[in-house]
């Protein structure tokens, strides 16, 4: 018996990925593989190519140098229909309500069945908390709840491959444990996440990490093992990050 | 191309609008208030709107929704939804597609409008079927929707979008023969004229329109410059240029 199976190509594959804005290099030379079913976060603070990164796996930038598998294959319209993407502006029709702009979304995703997108778009907004307000316009909700509608028209598809921009900016801390049981239950059944964040706890979360800084991989692992390689046992992420910048430092001077 | 998208897009956009109260009285009162201004300025009692009413028609529409489309889209890429469609399905002529499909709804209404109330509270001597009249307007909304699209990938915000009007609009206004009489202008200037969508449909309506007496003094005087199949053709050809810039337009700004 043929036991050997071909495992499966990895949900994110990328060599050499460069991309700058003119003589900004945005994304500097990132070789990165992230296998399916799991949790993935671009940690780094503002200006690191976190949103420049995200952008070119999803397909809507290209690298003007390197390579980019997503699902095996170029990123292209024809894998659009599994993903889903949440920009890091809520991106929303500010005139329509709740229910309208999780429906449009559904429906160019390609859920053509009314009653079966009613049901989706239903579980959507209930897993964002905002099925008793469905019929408010984006235009009287917070800036928090404007980000819920946001995930909640990313994952309306049940997308096998959710890339999130800084879904957790200006949401309450309740609801952000909600996102991650939410988040932890997607990637049980095999579907991977790619969050972008510059906050700890959202890192906290992720089955494994990229710490990003001036467009480079600084250091790449699980949590804890980043945090272990700082050689402190009660090394937070935080410190796990300081620890790998002032490491690069110190190899640029002596370079 | 998917219709399911398109009809998606469109029906989107139909309910943006309609849920937007204020856009859609001005949607209504706008072009009344406009055409009345431009017939009580006229002389009086000279029958001189009869002979500007087709070109002030094809004018407005042009305009109108020009304005209505290229605000719209413009939005479309400032708040951030442009660039999550283009993360999804949709392709990008299912979106023009879908685009016109839907203004083309509003568009319609601001030109019936207009057109009712030119002929029937104007009160203006016209010929040609209705129908023709408006058919012949359809495909002016179809070309400046498009063309508001297309604008709109060049402008960064609303007040760079309103700035495209005195650049891509009121040259179409001075060239197309409704201010001056095109065979009267400068060689140059005709010449350019003769590349401008809103010389045809002017010239178009105006033989759709004119009653006979007029438009025998318009052939004339050398006002009418092609056929009507001509006008039409061209129409159409500017339609389809159109519609691929403003898909082509899109992808503009996405990459930087």
């Amino acid at each position: 018996m043929d036991t050997t199976q071909k495992a499966p190509k990895p949900a994110i594959q990328t060599k050499n990925a460069s991309f700058n804005y003119r003589k900004i290099k945005a994304v500097d030379n990132i070789s990165i593989e992230i296998p399916r079913g799991i949790s993935f976060g671009v940690l780094g603070p503002n200006g690191s190519g976190k949103t420049t990164f995200i952008r070119i796996l999803v397909g809507l930038i290209k690298p003007k140098s390197g390579t980019v598998r997503t699902l095996g294959r170029n990123p292209s319209r024809k894998l659009a229909p599994h993903i889903g993407y949440m920009p890091q502006l809520p991106a929303l029709y500010s005139e329509l309500s709740i229910r309208q702009n999780v429906d449009f979304f559904a429906r160019i995703y390609g859920i053509k069945n009314r009653a079966q997108r009613q049901q989706l778009v239903k579980e959507a907004i209930t897993m964002v908390g905002l099925w008793p307000r469905r019929k408010d316009s984006i235009s009287k909700l917070s800036g928090g709840m404007k980000q819920r509608v946001s995930l909640a028209c990313a994952i309306v598809h049940k997308p096998r491959l959710l890339f999130l921009d800084e879904p957790t900016v200006g949401v309450d801390p309740a609801l952000r444990v909600k996102f991650w049981e939410y988040f932890r239950s997607l990637t049980e059944k095999g579907a991977t996440i790619i969050i972008s964040s510059h906050t700890m706890d959202d890192a906290a979360h992720c089955d494994r990490l990229a710490f990003l800084r001036e467009g480079r991989v600084i250091a790449m692992g699980s949590p804890d093992e980043l945090k272990h390689a700082t050689g402190s046992p009660e090394a937070s992420l935080e410190d796990a990050f300081l620890y790998f910048v002032q490491r690069k430092e110190e190899e640029r001077v002596s370079k | 191309m998917s219709v399911n998208n398109i009809l998606a897009m469109a029906s989107r956009v139909i309910r943006q609008l309609i849920r937007d109260r204020r856009t859609i009285a001005l949607i209504v009162i706008v072009p009344i208030v406009v055409m009345s201004l431009i017939t009580y300025a006229l002389p009086s009692g000279t029958g001189v709107l009869d002979r500007y009413a087709p070109a002030l028609i094809v004018t407005m529409a042009l305009l109108f929704t020009f304005l209505l489309t290229g605000i719209s889209f413009l939005r479309e890429r400032s708040q951030g939804t442009l660039e999550r469609m283009m993360a999804s399905p949709v392709s990008r002529l299912d979106m023009v597609l879908g685009y016109i499909l839907g203004f083309f709804a509003f568009a319609l209404t601001q030109v019936i409008i207009i057109l009712l109330f030119t002929i029937y509270a104007l009160d203006i001597e016209y010929a040609g079927g209705l129908w023709r009249i408006f058919f012949f307007l359809i495909l002016i909304v179809i070309m400046a929707v498009c063309l508001g699209i297309f604008a709109s990938a060049f402008a960064k915000n609303e007040l760079q979008m309103v700035q495209f009007i005195p650049l891509i609009i009121v040259p179409q206004i001075f060239l197309c023969g409704v201010v001056f009489p095109i065979n009267q202008m400068n060689e140059v200037l005709q010449w350019i004229g003769k590349f401008l969508p809103l010389t045809y449909g002017v010239d178009g309506m105006r033989q759709i329109m004119l009653p006979d007496s007029i438009l025998l003094t318009f052939k004339e005087t050398g006002q009418i410059l092609f056929g009507l199949g001509t006008d039409i053709g061209i129409l159409a050809a500017f339609v389809i240029i159109m519609s691929i810039l403003a898909a082509v337009g899109l992808r503009r700004g996405q990459s930087n």
